[in-house]
């Protein structure tokens, strides 16, 4: 198997592929924070794919004899809320609706950033400066500000907090993706993909995006954290998911009344959007040294 | 008397498909002479080059056994000494001076700031030397390249720049690579002869890396051929037309001449047997 | 077979006007093989990208069998290619060697067929074990390979060679050259070759214009370039300069 992926005379183009994938595999596992932040990444996947099979307790089973009890209660090893719900518990369900939100942005957003701003840099002119102006729009307002005013418009719900934050987190890949069409755009490569008589749609779908991939890609890994921390805050503010569903911006938002006395009950969804922004960024980081074309050889 | 003695250097980098050795056991000496090194792409010479200088990053590392520089051997040299050396002492022209100044300081302040910093020479004896320096690398209007920013300057002329800053300090070494093959014919003689006679003056060693054998051989005393990391030959420049290794005899003749036939150019067989060690 | 009258391509750098082409004039037969040749600066690569559209035209025409040219469409991408100057730019570093081979055919409609791709590969003399590569697994010759047979995919029949062999080794250079003259010969091929280098033009070109600052300063036989009866003094002072790269 290593043979054939390192194979220097591939004989398929998927051989060739996955041979490549492989080597900046070999790279990504040298960076061991990099390794840390895939792990942490593979451990929020796992959590929600099995929470129903780990989670000792039910995520809305209340129990109001067993409230506010502290960690390392036998039982309830993060302890428990005001209505007697195991956290552990309600952490490893809420992973499920973390990774749902930031699915569903990543799947949106980078994309429409990725189309807005390849046709904005191979373009330039008046295309470039309408769709830019644009972007200047949505950039200007705070993120959380911008999503706030849309959910109040939409309404509250997790559906309408993952468009919320979609709407407003492409326009930085937007800027990316133009920067780098804008470094790509006058390469021979494409005057000599342009010399074969190429339209515009083949160009920027089948040379330049491939080429804006990369720190498209690197930079929603960073974002993730931020998507996290924008749906805990649409969700701290009670704008997003509702109670009694286990999301961990509104667990925050919940135990804020005892942050002094019960710390745990604030603390522990804190620790998890923590660990699980750190993680994306830590891979975030290691991905950019593997994938970034300009350290290609 | 030998200035720089190198005895079996190796440099490798270790890649994620295993080591690849780019330097494979290179021994030379080197007196107050002009030395050329001469090869193709891949051959070895810049690494050759700046492991003079330990300049080589990781994943990429140099081994010797021994690198004696005026009395003091390189290898087993900590940091700090190797960074008092590089620059005073031996200093290294590069091949682009557009890659080499830096765009957002005038030059002036670049050719200043060693002589500031590292000799603590006050700003107004920093520049009577700078500018000393320009007129030596027969700059014609110091006073307006010591002011000017890199980008105004032609390749030609950025060049020179190079070269001046880089005999500021007087080294005993200079390590010229391919310093003239970013140039336009009419200005690389130019540039080859300014060198050549700072070296001759000031008594300098020095190493000139580059892939033209013809301008190699005319301009040094020496010439060191080196094919896939190892010196294949090594011969007096006077005597290159009479090269014995076909490695050198090929590179020679595989140039196109004005007025030479339109016969096919004679290809050059890359026998598996010279890379041997 | 190309007609360039009084050319000049003129650039806004910053507000500033460059004229980076004045006046330029030649005319190409069919099958032969012209050269320019100049300092960086001189304005010999701003002619090609003007043919190719890639350079704006301020004044002039150029006309390919006596009609203008309409660059960048598919029927002028069947009757000119170029090969550039810098085998590791100009492919695409995500593409494989097969993916470049055969976007061409794909742009155009054509089939590709199982051997086109292979027989492409041969006929520049690379292994066709090379076919699913990617550029950075190939050296700068075998790139510029590669380039020089994408080029020839849509069997055009002029080629305009952008100093193809200036980032090239000289053994290297040696072979890329054989492989040009080989591939005029076998496919009746116009040249119109730029290079800053005279022994190169010298080899490859019948005729040649020595170009500066834009301008055109002197047009030469080959027989005269090889006498040194060049009558300008910019003519001279090149040629001397390249005084080591005389036969004999």
């Amino acid at each position: 198997m290593r043979a054939w992926l390192l194979d220097p005379n591939p004989r398929s183009r998927l051989q060739s592929r996955l041979g490549q994938a492989w080597l900046q595999a070999l790279r990504f596992r040298r960076n061991h924070l990099a390794m840390l932040g895939l792990f942490i990444t593979v451990t929020l996947l796992l959590a929600a794919i099995f929470a129903p099979l780990i989670a000792p307790h039910g995520p809305i089973t209340q129990s109001l004899a067993d409230r506010l009890q502290p960690p390392l209660t036998p039982g309830h090893l993060l302890g428990t809320d005001d209505f007697g719900r195991d956290i552990l518990s309600r952490i490893l369900y809420g992973s499920r609706i973390t990774l749902y939100i930031v699915g569903l942005v990543i799947l949106t957003a980078p994309v429409a950033g990725l189309i807005i701003g390849t046709v904005a840099g191979y373009f330039g002119g008046w295309v470039d400066a309408v769709l830019m102006r644009i972007t200047d729009i949505f950039l200007a307002f705070p993120k959380l500000i911008l999503a706030l005013a849309l959910v109040a418009v939409l309404g509250n719900g997790m559906e309408n907090a993952v468009l919320a934050i979609a709407l407003t987190s492409w326009p930085p890949y937007a800027r990316v993706a133009r920067a780098e069409t804008l470094t790509v755009r006058n390469s021979d490569y494409i005057a000599a993909v342009r010399l074969q008589g190429a339209g515009a749609t083949r160009i920027i779908w089948g040379h330049i995006m491939p080429m804006c991939l990369p720190s498209v890609i690197i930079r929603v890994t960073l974002d993730m954290a931020g998507i996290i921390l924008t749906a805990a805050g649409l969700g701290f503010l009670g704008l997003g998911v509702q109670p009694p569903d286990p999301e961990w911006g509104v667990m925050i938002s919940a135990g804020r009344k005892f942050l002094f006395e019960q710390w745990w009950v604030a603390t522990m969804p804190g620790l998890a959007i923590f660990l699980v922004s750190l993680g994306f960024n830590l891979m975030g980081d290691g991905l950019r040294d593997v994938l970034d074309p300009k350290g290609a050889r | 008397m030998t200035l720089l003695s190198v005895q079996n250097l190796r440099v490798t980098f270790d890649t994620e498909t295993g080591p690849v050795q780019a330097v494979r056991g290179v021994s030379f000496s080197l007196g107050r002479e002009r030395l050329g090194i001469v090869g193709e792409s891949g051959s070895g010479k810049t690494m050759t080059g700046r492991s003079v200088l330990r300049l080589i990053r990781p994943p990429g590392r140099i081994e010797a056994d021994s690198m004696v520089f005026d009395g003091q051997d390189l290898i087993g040299l900590p940091e700090p000494q190797m960074r008092a050396l590089r620059g005073r002492r031996i200093a290294m022209v590069m091949q682009d001076p557009k890659f080499s100044l830096n765009p957002v300081m005038k030059v002036g302040f670049q050719l200043t700031e060693g002589l500031r910093q590292r000799d603590g020479l006050s700003a107004k004896d920093a520049r009577v030397k700078a500018l000393a320096a320009l007129q030596a690398v027969q700059i014609r209007d110091p006073e307006r390249v010591f002011h000017a920013w890199p980008h105004e300057l032609s390749g030609g002329m950025g060049q020179r720049v190079m070269i001046a800053m880089m005999l500021i300090p007087e080294p005993d070494l200079l390590i010229a690579d391919e310093p003239t093959s970013a140039l336009d014919v009419t200005v690389q003689a130019e540039v080859l002869s300014i060198l050549d006679n700072l070296v001759k003056t000031r008594g300098m060693g020095l190493i000139f890396i580059s892939h033209d054998l013809r301008l190699v051989s005319r301009f040094c005393d020496r010439v060191l051929v080196m094919y896939k990391g190892r010196i294949v030959e090594e011969l007096p420049a006077r005597d290159l037309m009479q090269a014995q290794h076909p490695y050198t005899q090929g590179l020679l003749n595989c140039l196109p001449r004005i007025g030479g036939p339109r016969t096919p150019l004679p290809a050059l067989d890359r026998s598996q047997a010279w890379a041997q060690e | 077979m190309i007609e360039i009258d009084t050319l000049s391509v003129t650039f806004n750098a910053a507000g500033r006007l460059v004229r980076a082409v004045e006046n330029v004039s030649l005319t190409v037969g069919a099958q032969e093989s012209f050269g320019l040749v100049g300092e960086s600066g001189s304005g010999k690569s701003t002619i090609l990208r003007a043919i190719c559209g890639l350079a704006p035209i301020s004044g002039g025409a150029i006309r390919i069998d006596g009609k203008p040219v309409a660059p960048q469409t598919r029927a002028f991408a069947r009757q000119v290619q170029m090969v550039f100057q810098d085998p590791y730019a100009s492919l695409h570093p995500r593409h494989t060697i097969d993916r470049v081979l055969s976007e061409p055919l794909t742009i155009h409609g054509l089939k590709t067929t199982e051997g086109r791709i292979e027989q492409a590969l041969t006929d520049v003399g690379l292994p066709t074990s090379f076919r699913f590569r990617f550029p950075h697994q190939l050296s700068g010759g075998q790139r510029q390979r590669v380039a020089i047979a994408r080029a020839l995919m849509l069997e055009p029949r002029i080629l305009l060679l952008d100093e193809p062999t200036s980032a090239l080794d000289a053994s290297v250079q040696a072979e890329t050259l054989n492989l040009l003259t080989r591939l005029r010969e076998t496919r009746g091929l116009t040249f119109l070759m730029v290079s800053h280098d005279l022994a190169v033009i010298d080899h490859m070109c019948d005729r040649i214009l020595v170009m500066q600052h834009g301008k055109a300063v002197e047009a030469l036989s080959r027989e005269a370039l090889a006498q040194g009866a060049m009558t300008t003094d910019y003519a001279r002072t090149l040629f001397t300069a390249s005084a080591d790269r005389l036969m004999g």
